[in-house]
């Protein structure tokens, strides 16, 4: 668990370093596409834990999926952008049901792993 | 066990790096571009801003051609000078007064009183002399003649707008008093010929500094209204 915090201090100064040292904005265009960066970045960790947690974890998987989902999710809003059309949106509305899906199957398997947590024993709970 | 799966950790930390970055620089431009700006109506308020954008220019070019135009206009000068010229201004300044009652004379059987009266146009008259050898401003009996005032009969007493008056009559005026004096006294002229003629009480003192009260009566316009000069017509 070291690394992902080490990870999320080091992501914190960089933007810090960038954000406030160099004191660089995003240009307002551009803001959908970090908020769909951060979107994506949730989901691929969501579904990062998930799969760890399902032992189906491949680190070159994971990578590659976080990348392309960015890079399509990219292509929709710049789309999105010529046409005038909030299509970025699609990848948004994706992005979320995805979060929640992994959400809740994270929730199941920790129910299932710690199941003392569970009054009622190791019956499955929707 | 542990060892053998820690590449998930690496997977999560590098994404939860590029995460918690791009949250820090969207935090901090959002902090900037006021949060509470809707991103839906972004378009909307930029076209409303270069819409307002394009009229301040526009105006601003207005201000920037009057107020070159303004540069050497002085507004509490012309307010003066405008009320002067309208007679809305106390006046003071070296002067004549000037009295001027009915006859005194004993009047025979065959004479009129009618003639040994001041009436309204002697009493027009006299000014409109005034007004013509230079008085700057006049007053009579304490009312200010304005450019708009007028002379009128009424029974046995004159008025001035709605102002009625009875003799003596004292009409101050403000002018070179030597000037005025002159002109009033002339030989042929009209005082010696319409008022002094009929014995009428006519008397003329000059007056170093002399108290012209303002028009105090209503300025009303009807049915003038200020218009464009045209140029050519009668000027």
């Amino acid at each position: 668990m070291l690394i992902p915090v080490l990870g999320v201090i080091f992501g914190v100064l960089i933007g810090y370093l960038f954000g406030f040292v160099f004191d660089y904005d995003i240009p307002y265009p551009y803001i959908k596409y970090t908020a769909i960066g951060i979107l994506a970045a949730l989901d691929a960790i969501m579904g990062g834990i998930r799969a760890q947690l399902s032992q189906k974890f491949v680190f070159s998987k994971f990578i590659s999926s976080f990348f392309t989902n960015v890079a399509l999710a990219a292509l929709l809003a710049y789309i999105g952008d010529l046409v005038g059309v909030d299509i970025h949106m699609g990848a948004v509305v994706a992005f979320s049901i995805r979060l929640f899906q992994n959400l809740s199957l994270i929730r199941e398997e920790l129910f299932d792993r710690f199941w003392w947590w569970h009054i009622g024993g190791k019956e499955k709970e929707m | 066990m542990r060892l053998k799966n820690s590449s998930w950790q690496w997977g999560i930390g590098l994404v939860a790096m590029f995460l918690s970055c791009l949250l820090v620089f969207q935090l901090k431009t959002e902090h900037k571009v006021r949060a509470k700006l809707p991103t839906r109506q972004i378009n909307e308020l930029a076209k409303t801003l270069q819409n307002y954008e394009i009229r301040i220019a526009k105006y601003e070019n207005e201000i920037a051609t009057l107020r070159s135009q303004m540069k050497d206009y002085d507004r509490d000068r012309e307010i003066v000078r405008l009320k002067m010229a309208a007679g809305l201004a106390p006046l003071r300044g070296k002067g004549v007064r000037i009295t001027l009652n009915d006859s005194e004379k004993k009047l025979k059987e065959y004479e009129d009183p009618v003639f040994y009266i001041v009436h309204y146009d002697q009493l027009e008259l006299l000014v409109n002399e005034l007004r013509a050898a230079g008085a700057e401003a006049i007053a009579v009996n304490g009312h200010r003649l304005a450019a708009t005032s007028g002379f009128s009969c009424a029974g046995t007493t004159i008025l001035i707008d709605t102002k009625r008056l009875a003799p003596p009559y004292i009409i101050d005026a403000i002018g070179d008093s030597n000037n005025l004096k002159n002109a009033l006294m002339m030989k042929g002229g009209f005082v010696q010929e319409q008022l002094l003629s009929f014995s009428l009480q006519f008397n003329i003192e000059l007056v170093d500094d002399i108290y012209i009260p303002p028009y105090k009566g209503s300025i009303a316009f009807e049915y003038a209204k200020p218009t464009e000069l045209i140029e050519g017509e009668g000027n």
